[in-house]
């Protein structure tokens, strides 16, 4: 267990910069989840507090101590990849207990933490089998079996469930989550997965272009993100943006779509008259079907059921949208739909997509 | 072939096809394959009877009247040849010089050139460009090199202290095979370096990370990621390699010429001295059939030991 600090962290490659000055303090037992769209650096951090890349400047601590000159076997860390990396040519035991031979931990000690992580996971009638005799889920869990045996100070995932079908990912999701609770053990999880991030993290760092764009608790991002990247990165359906400019008039406000259709808005945001802004809102607070003064005039495109809910594809004006109903009446919606944009619900970005 | 079989089910329903066209169809399967099994017969059969049958027969060129059957007296001679006991010997010694340095520098080659690197292209292009010299001119360069008269070596070694003065070691009677064994690593190593580096190339780079990650230092991962993964390949290229090389007698051949007086003859430049020099086809023939023979238990033994480390598995 231990407390990870990564200061003012750059990473090149060559001439390229692919990280911006990261700044990220880790709590002992903390669950962070590091979300992006590929691309944006999260597994390259990873891999920097892994010991797998250099670092090109800056400090990465762990329990205080500067660790970027170590090789990753000093680190005490344990890591998960994507592609399980199993020693194919080792049984599952032996793949769980290479870590531990290496160190020459005592024979029994070996085999009871081994035969200890196995039933954990599930492992126990596959432990003479080889890699390539195991599913994928099986793989995964080897991989985690790997990682548990050593107790290390702290546990990195690369992207751990991408390689599997979208049932096992949500079982497996669930297998480390109680992981977690049950060993408490200080975690990085990358993910390029908003659904793994909001369901596995205690803490949410979402990054863009090497840049972390907002750090909080997955309500936090969810709720109130910071700008234009996180609100439309989390979330699925995505949140609804419109743009368009924003009109002051004493104490109340208008704001002006592209396209022509102008909302009325009950009370003022942080914006000057008549500025360029974008105006986002999550499809489930869009309310159809909605009655009143404010109500717009909207068409239906489209109408998928989830089973779970039904997500219609609106238009207003030339704008297309989404909107997210529980409601089974909307199934067979077509042609105009009353709806209404709640002002509580809604988040103002101005020009440089930040949230105001 | 169910008419077939409806013909001999009692006859109940006779074949009702013309004698003919029956018989093409019985022979189609055999003309379907007859081009390639006379082709078979032809390049490969007719030529290894006609050899063997050489190692029976008294078959000397230079005598008109040599041509008989004379049994096994060949192989009588043979067992009384200190010379072939001698080539039998330096068959072994070189074969395993050339192959362990072959495959020793090899595999560090390899090695080195798995790492990225500036210019890494040029350098295994130059790397691999021994094994594109024609094996005789690579023996008539390392001969030159050797003679004190033309060549550097000599004069080298004796600048270093290592020889009383600047000699031919090829003409030295107990280095003599040092020679062509030297020519022969610098000619082989590319072959090792290239299959040992496309298997290195083929490991996952990130077994390597996650072993580094659980602790394993460099020798360590050498030890349980790469030599596995490299163990049939190496398998392979060795037991090839030590045929191909117990065989290869160019550099010999060109280089020493089997002397002084015999002392660098392996089995097979001995074959090659006894047919082409001394016109003995009968007796060359007999050696080569005890070299095959040779070989073939070799061949037998690896296949055997492949066998049970499988089944072993």
């Amino acid at each position: 267990m231990a407390s990870i600090d990564i200061a003012a962290i750059h990473k090149s490659y060559g001439i390229h910069p692919v990280l911006h000055g990261i700044d990220l303090e880790i709590k002992d037992g903390e669950f962070v989840v590091l979300v992006g769209p590929s691309g944006c650096g999260k597994s390259t951090l990873l891999r920097m507090i892994a010991g797998l890349e250099a670092v090109t400047d800056g400090e990465i601590r762990i329990d205080g101590k500067r660790v970027n000159d170590l090789a990753p076997k000093d680190r005490d860390i344990a890591m998960v990849f994507q592609s399980y990396a199993l020693y194919p040519h080792m049984s599952v035991a032996k793949n769980m207990s290479y870590s531990l031979r290496l160190r020459k931990t005592a024979k029994e000690k070996i085999a009871s933490v081994v035969a200890n992580a196995a039933t954990k996971l599930g492992l126990d009638p596959l432990m003479e089998r080889r890699p390539k005799a195991l599913s994928g889920g099986q793989r995964q869990r080897v991989a985690m079996g790997r990682a548990i045996v050593r107790e290390p100070k702290a546990f990195l995932f690369d992207e751990p469930l991408s390689n599997l079908d979208a049932r096992l990912r949500e079982q497996m999701r669930a297998e480390i989550k109680k992981l977690h609770q049950d060993l408490g053990a200080t975690s990085i999880y990358v993910t390029h997965d908003q659904i793994e991030a909001m369901t596995l993290a205690d803490r949410i760092v979402a990054m863009h272009g090497g840049v972390i764009q907002q750090v909080g608790s997955p309500l936090e991002l969810y709720d109130n993100p910071a700008n234009l990247f996180v609100a439309g990165f989390i979330g699925s359906p995505g949140m609804n943006f419109f743009e368009g400019r924003y009109m002051a008039t004493g104490d109340t406000a208008n704001f002006a779509l592209t396209g022509g259709v102008v909302l009325p808005l009950s009370g003022v945001a942080n914006l000057a008259d008549g500025s360029r802004a974008t105006l986002g809102i999550r499809p489930e607070h869009v309310v159809l079907g909605a009655e009143g003064p404010d109500v717009l005039k909207a068409t239906v495109d489209l109408v998928e059921p989830t089973g779970f809910g039904i997500i219609v594809h609106l238009k207003l004006g030339p704008v297309a949208f989404k909107a997210f109903t529980l409601d089974r009446r909307f199934l067979g919606m077509h042609g105009e739909v009353d709806v209404k944009l709640p002002v509580k619900n809604l988040h103002f970005f101005n020009e440089a997509g930040r949230k105001v | 072939m169910a008419s077939h079989a409806a013909a001999r089910n009692g006859g109940a329903r006779r074949d009702q096809r013309p004698l003919k066209k029956r018989l093409a169809d019985a022979s189609a399967p055999y003309l379907y394959s007859a081009p390639a099994l006379i082709l078979i017969v032809t390049v490969m059969l007719v030529p290894l009877v006609l050899g063997i049958s050489y190692a029976f027969r008294d078959i000397q060129l230079l005598n008109p009247m040599s041509g008989g059957f004379i049994g096994l007296d060949h192989f009588r001679t043979l067992y009384e040849d200190q010379n072939f006991y001698r080539a039998l010997k330096n068959t072994l010694w070189w074969t395993g010089w050339s192959v362990l340095l072959q495959f020793v520098f090899g595999l560090i080659l390899a090695l080195l050139l798995d790492k990225p690197f500036y210019g890494r292209a040029i350098v295994q292009a130059l790397v691999f460009l021994p094994w594109a010299v024609p094996s005789f001119l690579a023996g008539l360069n390392w001969a030159w090199l050797f003679n004190p008269v033309v060549g550097p070596i000599p004069h080298w070694l004796f600048a270093l202290g290592l020889m009383n003065e600047p000699y031919n070691i090829l003409s030295d009677p107990q280095l003599s095979t040092w020679g062509p064994i030297i020519a022969n690593v610098w000619w082989g190593i590319p072959f090792f370096a290239i299959t040992l580096l496309a298997a290195l190339q083929a490991i996952p780079r990130d077994l390597y990370e996650a072993a580094s990650i659980d602790g394993a230092g460099p020798v360590q991962r050498f030890i349980s990621i790469t030599l596995p993964f490299l163990a049939p390949t190496i398998a392979i290229t060795v037991l090839l390699r030590t045929v191909w090389i117990s065989n290869f007698a160019d550099l010999i051949i060109v280089m020493t010429n089997g002397g002084p007086a015999d002392r660098s003859q392996i089995v097979a430049s001995y074959i090659f001295t006894q047919a082409f020099k001394r016109l003995d086809f009968g007796y060359a023939s007999a050696i080569a059939l005890v070299l095959l023979a040779l070989l073939i238990t070799y061949s037998m033994l690896i296949v055997i030991l492949r066998q049970w480390l499988l089944s072993k598995d």
